[in-house]
């Protein structure tokens, strides 16, 4: 994989007076790869892509570029265009001139950037705002001038910074297409900065996560999902049933809630030491009748339900007070009482369950 | 019930629109008649006779002083803002939120004190034999003429409007969207070229407003050109004293008055246009 690094992040710290934003980060991102960098604010995310662009300077560590060294050089003399969330396009600039703005930096001469910057408009579909200004457009077509004035020096990364997060959610999936489209016809790397799960798991080739400065797990979007790596990640992917317990002797798990089979691949699990079991919630289950001896169960009752389009999440708290959720069809509900306050049992199949490498 | 409203409103503007009607519409009305009165004997009479305008227009001593203000006022406003403008960048980008609040208060200090004051202390550093000329001397040089120069007056105009016009431009920089400076290094501008390609253009109307100001001040200001000019040239302010001593002129120095009510409303507008061009929201 060494050859295909086209940035690599070498033990990089990075300090605000005696606040770690990023601890110890360790990270390469691969030639012509969408990378999505995902987390809760404050986590660190943002700060690690200012420091790429050279906008915030590393405390500790070595960011290399192309196998470059990048530390010392200025932002303006990296070529990491950036998009911002509020997209930091020039007020007093029209469309066209925006786009022109890097290629006139560059020294290149009128006519030359003038068709450059016409190109890249007509591909961005925005050509017929070319001398409008930039407070007459509307927020998608925004995004595209923001794009178009990044890309028209071709770069060999982008870098972006939540640029969605302002859109109204039907824009928003389009966006994400059209950004998915143009990663994969200029074959350049993108680095994408996001709370969204949706926004990371829709686009990303790999998904990093991050929580307080440290990475919690870089993967594709199925790994992640299927295998969290840590409690942090299942609990912020919010998909998942989590226990955590000690491995008895039988080599069950023993939680507050009762005692479950771990899946048969847990081998290596010593008894005594502790464990955290998860179960996503499209793979548990509802029943108002105890499950038969194949499945592991707990009771709980029902303390509200979700709708999104054909499936509905029910949430359920067990008697300890953890929080359960369960993913389920509509007909299957239909067949249960489902007033708040109603005890049923959520049942999985030990094969199922995951356990977190990381306890 | 509508009427109650507009009386109301009308509570509430009635003030402002009473002293704008006696303070400045009646004024500006009594000397646009003024300007067409004639005197005889030394004494005004009221007319209508376009004599004070085709007099007044016909003098090359006029239109000398006027080109002569129009100049130091336009001079005035290049030089105040070029040597305010690294001053309030400084106080915008450099300083600490903390700083730019004791950088502000030593801005709004020189209004404590009045111009008259300030421009009268100019002269005891500027004289032949004053603080400057001083030093030069003992140093064996000199006395360089300071005083009663058109580089003293500037020094009054300055004095008068340079607090001002960095207080002003420093509004506009405060507002100006940070992330626009990190986009312009972002796309490969430098640190000076982002000054001129985005600072400048982002906060173009406060800086317009700023120079504006200070030609305002100038051009009507009579204590600079007479206490550190020495009234030599004539501006046209003193060239409207010099008009109503001599014979009691007052309508011809109403005409002038007009002129330089008219050049700063023409002036004004055109700056205020410069200042929003290709803005539309």
């Amino acid at each position: 994989m060494q050859g295909n690094a086209l940035v690599t992040f070498d033990g990089v710290i990075k300090r605000f007076g005696g606040f770690v934003a990023v601890q110890k980060l360790d990270l390469e991102i691969h030639k012509g790869e969408f990378l999505a960098i995902m987390g809760s604010s404050g986590c660190g995310k943002t700060t690690t892509l200012r420091m790429l662009a050279g906008l915030e300077a590393p405390s500790e560590g070595e960011i290399r570029l192309g196998g470059k060294p990048i530390n010392d050089l200025p932002t303006w003399k990296r070529d990491t265009p950036m998009v911002w969330q509020s997209l930091a396009l020039f007020p007093f600039l029209n469309v066209i001139e925006n786009v022109e703005f890097a290629l006139k930096m560059r020294g290149v001469g009128a006519t030359e950037r003038r068709k450059r910057a016409g190109n890249w408009l007509e591909r961005m579909q925005i050509s017929e705002f070319a001398e409008r200004n930039i407070s007459q457009l509307s927020g998608g077509q925004r995004q595209r001038v923001a794009l178009a004035r990044s890309l028209v020096v071709e770069p060999e990364i982008l870098l972006l910074d939540e640029p969605l997060s302002a859109l109204d959610a039907h824009l928003k999936v389009r966006m994400q297409s059209v950004l998915q489209n143009l990663q994969r016809e200029l074959g350049i790397t993108f680095v994408y900065v996001t709370h969204s799960q949706s926004e990371a798991f829709a686009m990303a080739d790999r998904v990093v996560i991050m929580s307080k400065g440290v990475v919690e797990q870089v993967g594709s979007a199925q790994e992640i999902y299927r295998a969290p790596r840590t409690r942090f990640v299942a609990e912020f992917l919010g998909s998942s049933n989590i226990f955590a317990g000690q491995i008895a002797a039988d080599g069950t798990l023993s939680t507050s809630t009762g005692q479950y089979r771990l899946p048969r691949d847990m081998s290596g699990t010593r008894p005594k030491s502790t464990a955290t079991l998860v179960v996503l919630d499209t793979r548990s289950y509802l029943s108002s009748v105890e499950p038969g001896p194949e499945f592991d169960w707990v009771r709980a009752k029902v303390v509200g339900e979700e709708f999104t389009g054909a499936m509905a999440k029910i949430y359920l708290e067990t008697a300890d007070g953890s929080e359960l959720r369960v993913q389920s069809g509509y007909e299957e509900l239909a067949k249960l009482p489902m007033n708040t306050g109603q005890d049923l049992f959520v049942y999985w199949l030990p094969e199922d369950g995951h356990v977190l490498p990381i306890a | 019930m509508r009427r109650s409203v507009s009386l109301y409103g009308l509570t509430f503007s009635l003030p402002m629109l009473l002293w704008q009607l006696f303070f400045f519409v009646a004024p500006l009305v009594f000397l646009i008649a003024l300007s067409f009165w004639t005197v005889r004997n030394f004494k005004m009479e009221a007319d209508f006779n376009t004599i004070n305008w085709v007099t007044m227009y016909g003098r090359s001593v006029f239109w000398q002083s006027y080109g002569l203000t129009l100049a130091l006022a336009t001079a005035a406003a290049a030089i105040t803002s070029v040597l305010a403008f690294p001053c309030s960048y400084a106080i915008a980008f450099k300083l600490s939120p903390r700083m730019r609040q004791w950088a502000i208060f030593l801005m709004v200090i020189p209004f404590f004190t009045s111009y008259l004051v300030r421009v009268y202390s100019w002269q005891i550093f500027l004289s032949d034999n004053g603080i400057i000329n001083g030093l030069f001397a003992s140093i064996g040089m000199g006395p360089f003429p300071l005083l009663n120069t058109v580089f003293a007056t500037m020094i009054g105009y300055l004095t008068l409007s340079f607090p001002l016009v960095v207080l002003l431009q420093l509004f506009s920089l405060i507002f100006i969207d940070r992330t626009l400076i990190e986009a312009a290094h972002n796309l490969r501008c430098g640190r000076i070229r982002t000054v001129f390609a985005v600072v400048i253009p982002s906060a173009r109307v406060g800086l317009v407003i700023a120079a504006l100001f200070c030609f305002i001040l100038s051009f009507g200001d009579f204590v600079s050109p007479v206490y550190l000019g020495g009234g030599d040239p004539t501006t046209l302010s003193i060239l409207i004293t010099d008009t109503t001593k001599s014979g009691q002129q007052w309508p011809r120095a109403a005409v002038i008055a007009l002129t330089m009510i008219g050049t700063l409303l023409a002036v004004a507008f055109a700056a205020v246009g410069f200042a929003y061009k290709g803005r539309t929201k």
